[in-house]
C-alpha cells in the first residue's frame, strides 16, 4: 500500500541526470570583467552538468592531478583560452588522475560567476568534478 | 585668493601615490619585472592572464622587462597568454612592433602565430610607409607550414588590401574557416570589402567533422556562430534550442539580409563512412600539423578533407599491425607545452599524447616503418611528410 509513494519519494531523491553543456554556450559570448553574464550560462549555475573538452594542466608538468582546466582546444596554438573558455575542475579530496589525451566528459556541479583573487577575476566557471571519462 | 593647506597636499599625495602605481604608463620601470614574472610563472592561470593584460597595457615601457625574462629563461618560457595579450593591444609603439616582429620571425618560438596576429591587426593603423614595409614581411609567411601563421599573415595582407593574400589554394579547412572568421571580425578595417568570405563563415556553421574523436568541425561552427552574432548585432535571430539546422537557416537568412549576398544554407558536413581503426595527429606550431588515419584493412588517409589515400599491400599491413600491437606506451609521454603528437587506435586500445623528443624508440621505429611502406607504394611525398612530422617527437 505504501510502496508506490515510497518509490516516488525515492525517485524524487535521486539526482537529476547531468545537463549537457557545451563550450558553444559557455564561450559563446565576449567576456569582459564585471559584465552581466548571459542567461544561458547563469541558468546552469549550481547545476550538475556534463561538459566535453580537453584536460589541461594549470602549469606544465607531469604526474597525476587533483585540479585541471577543461578547455575546448587541444592545442594552445589557436590562441590562449579566455576565462569563459575554461572550466576549472577540482576532483574530490584525495582523488587524482592523469591528464587524459583526447576529449573527455567531466561531470559534476558547475559554479558560474566571477571568482576574484588579489583583486582580479581568476575564474568564471568552476566544477566539482565527480567523474572524468 | 584661497590657499591650499600644505597638510591637504600631503594627504592627497599620500592617497594618490599608491593608486598611480596601477596606471600602466606611469609604473616604475623596475616594477615591470615583477608583473612579467607573474604573467609568466604564476601558478594560477587567472593571475597569469590578469598580469599579462597589465604588462601588455604597459606597451613599450614593459618591453625591456619581457626581453630580460626571455633572455634569462628562454623565449619559450614566455606564455601564449602574454603574447596574445600584447597582440590584442592597439599600441603602435616601435618597441612593441619590433618585439612582435622578432617573435613572429622566430621559427623556434611556439607562439609566433599570436605575434603575427598582433602585427596583422596593427598593419592597417600604421603610417603608409611602415604599413608597406610590414606588408612585405607578411608575404613569405602566406604559405607557412604552420596553418595559423599563414592565416594571420594573410589576414595582415588582406587588411593592407593585398589581393595576393587570398590567391594561394588552402588545403586545410581549419585555415579557410579561421581566415574567413577573422576577416568578418575585422571587417571595418578591411579596405576592400570584396575580400570578405562570408559564405565560408556560413559553411563553418554546419561543419560536424571530427578527427579521432576531436570535434574540430563543431569548434569552428561555434566560432563562426560567435563571429556572426557579433557581426549581425540586433539582427541576430532568436535561436530555437536543440534545432541546429533551424538555427543555421535563421542565421543564414539574417546574414543574407544584412550583406545583400546570395548565401545558401549549407549542408551539414559529416565524417565519411570510412571506419577508421586508428590514427596519429601532430599539432606543431613549428612544423605544421599532420593528420593520418587508417582503416583495419590498411588504407591510410592523409589530411582532414579530400584526403590523399594510400592502400598498403596486405602483407605489409599485417606486419605493421602485428608490430604496432607489441608497442607499450603510457597515456602521457613527456611534458607538453605546445607541440604535441597524439596516437590513437582501437586494437589494442591506446590513446597517448606525446611531447617533443619523448616518443619511445619502438613507436618511432614503427612510424618510420609505416613511412617506408607508404614510400614503397610510390608516395615518397606522403612518406616524407610523415617522417618530417615525426622528427621532433622521436626521443633522442
Amino acid at each position: 500500500m505504501f510502496r508506490v509513494p515510497v518509490l516516488l519519494a525515492l525517485l524524487a531523491c535521486l539526482p537529476d541526470d547531468p545537463t549537457p553543456v557545451g563550450f558553444a554556450v559557455l564561450a559563446g559570448f565576449t567576456y569582459t570583467e564585471g559584465m552581466t553574464l548571459p542567461k544561458e550560462v547563469t541558468n546552469v549555475d549550481e547545476k550538475v552538468v556534463k561538459i566535453r573538452g580537453f584536460m589541461q594542466r594549470e602549469v606544465p608538468g607531469s604526474g597525476p592531478v587533483n585540479q585541471f582546466l577543461l578547455v575546448n582546444e587541444a592545442c594552445g596554438c589557436n590562441g590562449s583560452p579566455k576565462l569563459n573558455e575554461i572550466v576549472f575542475c577540482t576532483l574530490p579530496d584525495g582523488v587524482t588522475m592523469d591528464i587524459q589525451p583526447g576529449v573527455v566528459t567531466a561531470t559534476g556541479k558547475l559554479y558560474v560567476g566571477e571568482e576574484k583573487e588579489d583583486g582580479v577575476v581568476v575564474m568564471l566557471y568552476q566544477m566539482d568534478a565527480d567523474t572524468v571519462k | 585668493m584661497t590657499r591650499v593647506k600644505p597638510l591637504r597636499i600631503l594627504l592627497f599625495v599620500a592617497i594618490a601615490s599608491p593608486l598611480l602605481a596601477f596606471l600602466p604608463g606611469l609604473q616604475d620601470p623596475d616594477g615591470w619585472d615583477k608583473d612579467v614574472e607573474r604573467a609568466c610563472t604564476s601558478q594560477r592561470y587567472g593571475l597569469r592572464l590578469a598580469a599579462a593584460r597589465k604588462v601588455a597595457a604597459g606597451g613599450a615601457a614593459a618591453v625591456p622587462a619581457i626581453r630580460a625574462f626571455a633572455q634569462k629563461n628562454g623565449v619559450n618560457a614566455v606564455p601564449a597568454a602574454l603574447v596574445d595579450a600584447i597582440a590584442d593591444q592597439a599600441t603602435l609603439e616601435a618597441a612593441v612592433l619590433e618585439l612582435l616582429r622578432e617573435w613572429a620571425d622566430n621559427g623556434d618560438f611556439y607562439w609566433r602565430a599570436s605575434a603575427m596576429r598582433g602585427l596583422a591587426l596593427r598593419a592597417p593603423k600604421l603610417p603608409p610607409a611602415a604599413a608597406a614595409e610590414l606588408g612585405k614581411f607578411f608575404v613569405p609567411h602566406y604559405d607557412s607550414a604552420s596553418w595559423l601563421m599563414r592565416v594571420h599573415a594573410q589576414l595582415g595582407g588582406a587588411l593592407l588590401g593585398d589581393h595576393n593574400a587570398q590567391q594561394i589554394p588552402e588545403p586545410d579547412p581549419r585555415a579557410r574557416y579561421k581566415e574567413a572568421i577573422l576577416l568578418l571580425q575585422h571587417e571595418k578595417d578591411l579596405p576592400d570589402k570584396r575580400m570578405l568570405q562570408l559564405s565560408l563563415v556560413i559553411h563553418a556553421l554546419a561543419d560536424e567533422r571530427t578527427f579521432q574523436g576531436d570535434p574540430w568541425g563543431q569548434r569552428f561552427a561555434a566560432e563562426a556562430n560567435k563571429a556572426l552574432k557579433a557581426w549581425l548585432g540586433d539582427q541576430y535571430p532568436e535561436i530555437p534550442g536543440g534545432d541546429t539546422e533551424g538555427s543555421v537557416r535563421a542565421i543564414v537568412a539574417a546574414a543574407k539580409q544584412k550583406s545583400g549576398q546570395n548565401l545558401n544554407v549549407p549542408e551539414p558536413r559529416k565524417d565519411p563512412a570510412t571506419p577508421f581503426a586508428g590514427g596519429i595527429e601532430i599539432l606543431s606550431c613549428k612544423n605544421g600539423d599532420l593528420f593520418v588515419q587508417w582503416t583495419a584493412a590498411g588504407e591510410v588517409h592523409f589530411g582532414l578533407e579530400d584526403c590523399a589515400v594510400v592502400r598498403l599491400p596486405a602483407e605489409a599491413w599485417t606486419a605493421l599491425t602485428s608490430e604496432r600491437a607489441q608497442l607499450s606506451l603510457g597515456a602521457n609521454l613527456g611534458v607538453i607545452v605546445c607541440d604535441a603528437m597524439r596516437l590513437s587506435w582501437l586494437e589494442p586500445k591506446l590513446h597517448a599524447k606525446v611531447a617533443p623528443a619523448s616518443l619511445p624508440a619502438a613507436a618511432a621505429n614503427w612510424l618510420q616503418h609505416l613511412a617506408s611502406e607508404i614510400e614503397k607504394t610510390g608516395q615518397p611525398g606522403l612518406a616524407a611528410v610523415l617522417r618530417t612530422g615525426l622528427e621532433q617527437f622521436a626521443a633522442p
